[in-house]
């Protein structure tokens, strides 16, 4: 009975979801201490509204671990889509909203496909071709906008907010738009993960020899972690799109870090083939937060930077020294 | 299929080109920038001479070493391998840079103090790159992507973003900025960067050890080298050589700003690959480094002259990064 309990309450708290999940738990109680009407739902919509960009991209990169990859160009790339898009769209034509987000949508796909083809199909390191694809994207959003500016159509705001175009926007009940695209961004990983390609995703991530060997193409399967990853920025760039009207070439810079950040916080291995896409958005929740209580804690924006970067270290370093635990803890399992 | 022995040739022209073909090699392409450059700016203007000219050679030199010497940094990070890139060293440049402006302040009695103190502060966070990456195992680009993070943070924090009042002493200036003749002074740091390093990996035992690190992990680990130890080495040393390049930067100033290092760092990890040196680790030739940081230099001088700016310029080192990595390093096909 006694060793019962034991082996389930292991099995609830040796999986490493369980920790994040409490790690979450403690900064959303400090979070609520800190501030008073925390459980508001005005309240909780502003920080959705935040924290959207961290965790729709924490999804996607965390395909891309998954899958034996990295992709250090998810910021840039959003910040291109985004500026391609604002580019597009004319305030006085509201087709031109339309198109811009069928070319926005080709845009992403084409950084997807890029990055997939230079390390599925051109084998490349993924760390430093993803760095290199960075500064294309770069490039090109420079072109596109040399300064930051841009414009939107009207009918644009409602990808950001629906109140914005009339739907429940006489009632004081918050709409949260924000978590629409959540639940699609979920349904989507839902839909995948239960797909040839998602149980693929995992196997060409943890041993990517062996995938082949077996008979799956893994480039084409890395090349698809890729391009889902892209839908996911292609998501944030509109979300974005629709709440400033504007982009710059530079937005992405720093976002990239945390966003794979997030996603180790959530649980997902470095190595690949290891975690839970759902457990990046914990990931992304507890980054949030965590630089909310920063703010909190009345540190002001100059320190921000070396904070941030301070946790971020941290936290990729626990991680891995988490999963070396495990592994030694497995080992002694087997001796025993 | 023939299976002929392999015969070494007794023709001294044609060794000494396959000895050195990778400085060779980056040496043509620096001949091809500078006459496609001229042919290009030439057809456009309709004026000769301006893009390949002594003068210009030796301006494209003297802004093209800080690349070089970023490019020092990386070079050692990269030799050890195990995908080892420092993306920080942009940052500690900055930060040792602020940092000594206000130590040297405009005189020369500031210099060994200044000196110290940048080797001091890089020797402190390449230690921490190392740590991380040598002995935790984590990936060094986001290790030191992080670092860079902590860096600029510590730098705006200094400096509170307010203009920043650290000169640079005269002979600090002198060495960075000067010209005697047609020659800039840098590049006298620059000759001596190139014959420490090629006596460092030609003749001692540690560039030995380096390479063989880089080139096989566990043959270097069963033969008795302290792998991590010489990696997380690796990592330090290229922190030092970044915030002595910073006490550099802002001689070449003349003062301390808060992002003058980290528009560098891209450059350098491009003039490494197009120097024909493996990325991959275990190989190391400076000397091609140095002339890949000239093509980069003109290469970025022919986009400003075009007037594609900014743009141009990272959308070219991307572009240049992936079809250089895809012409020297592409993995194995999975057998």
């Amino acid at each position: 009975m006694n060793s019962k309990r034991n082996k389930a309450l292991k099995s609830l708290t040796g999986r490493s979801e369980a920790s994040t999940l409490l790690i979450l738990i403690i900064m959303i109680i400090i979070v609520a201490c800190l501030q008073k009407g925390f459980f508001k739902w005005s309240t909780m919509d502003g920080y959705l509204n935040a924290f959207f960009p961290l965790i729709i991209l924490a999804m996607g990169q965390g395909i891309v671990i998954i899958a034996g990859g990295l992709d250090m160009s998810c910021g840039t790339a959003m910040a291109m889509v985004l500026c391609v898009m604002t580019k597009i769209m004319n305030p006085n034509v509201s087709s031109s909203g339309v198109t811009a987000l069928l070319v926005g949508l080709g845009v992403a796909l084409l950084t997807g496909i890029v990055n997939g083809i230079v390390v599925g199909y051109l084998r490349l390191p993924p760390v430093i071709a993803t760095y290199a694809t960075s500064y294309v994207w770069l490039g090109i959003a420079l072109f596109v906008t040399p300064t930051p500016g841009g414009q939107m159509t009207s009918w644009f705001k409602g990808f950001y907010d629906l109140r914005k175009i009339g739907f429940n926007a006489s009632s004081k009940q918050v709409m949260p738009t924000a978590l629409i695209w959540l639940l699609i961004a979920c349904i989507i990983w839902a839909v995948v993960r239960r797909t040839k390609t998602g149980r693929y995703i995992y196997a060409v991530g943890s041993h990517n020899d062996n995938s082949y060997a077996s008979g799956i193409n893994t480039a084409k399967i890395q090349l698809r972690a890729y391009l889902l990853n892209s839908i996911f920025i292609y998501i944030v760039a509109v979300f974005n799109a629709a709440q400033n009207g504007s982009g710059s070439a530079h937005m992405g810079d720093t976002l990239t870090l945390q966003v794979i950040a997030a996603a180790i916080v959530g649980g997902i291995a470095m190595t690949g083939g290891k975690g839970n896409v759902y457990a990046a958005i914990a990931g992304a929740l507890i980054m949030s937060f965590v630089s909310k209580i920063i703010y909190f804690a009345g540190i002001t924006s100059a320190y921000q930077t070396l904070v941030s970067g301070l946790i971020i270290i941290a936290a990729i370093a626990s991680s891995i020294l988490y999963s070396v635990r495990q592994k030694k803890a497995l080992l002694k399992g087997v001796s025993e | 299929m023939e299976n002929r022995p392999v015969q070494l040739e007794q023709h001294p022209v044609r060794n000494f080109y396959l000895r050195n073909n990778k400085v060779f090699n980056t040496l043509l392409m620096v001949i091809i920038v500078f006459v496609g450059g001229e042919l290009i700016i030439g057809l456009k203007t309709g004026t000769w001479g301006t893009f390949l000219s002594v003068t210009q050679i030796f301006i494209t030199i003297r802004l093209a070493a800080f690349i070089m010497l970023f490019g020092l940094c990386q070079q050692l990070v990269i030799c050890v391998g195990n995908a080892g890139l420092d993306l920080s060293v942009g940052y500690i440049a900055t930060l040792a840079g602020i940092i000594t402006g206000h130590i040297m302040n405009s005189s020369n009695a500031g210099i060994p103090l200044a000196l110290i103190t940048a080797m001091a502060v890089g020797a402190f966070f390449g230690l921490g790159n190392g740590f991380f990456t040598s002995y935790l195992g984590l990936p060094s680009l986001v290790v030191t992507m992080a670092m860079a993070n902590i860096v600029q943070g510590i730098v705006n924090a200094y400096t509170k973003a307010v203009p920043i009042d650290g000169y640079g002493s005269p002979a600090i200036v002198w060495l960075s900025s000067n010209f005697v003749g047609p020659f800039p002074c840098i590049i006298l740091v620059i000759i001596a960067a190139v014959v420490i390093m090629t006596i460092l990996f030609g003749k001692t035992r540690t560039g030995i050890k380096l390479l063989g690190i880089g080139a096989n992990e566990t043959t270097a680990y069963l033969s008795g080298v302290r792998v991590k130890k010489i990696r997380m080495m690796a990592f330090m040393v290229s922190g030092i050589v970044a915030g002595l390049t910073g006490v550099l930067l802002v001689g070449s100033l003349g003062r301390a700003s808060m992002d003058m290092g980290s528009n560098y760092v891209m450059p350098s990890i491009v003039a490494v690959v197009v120097g024909g040196v493996a990325i991959g680790g275990g190989e190391a030739n400076y000397l091609s480094v140095c002339l890949g940081a000239i093509v980069l230099q003109s290469l970025t001088n022919l986009f400003v002259a075009l007037g594609w700016g900014d743009a141009g310029k990272w959308l070219g080192y991307g572009a240049i990064l992936i079809i250089m990595l895809t012409a020297y390093i592409r993995g194995k096909r999975v057998r």
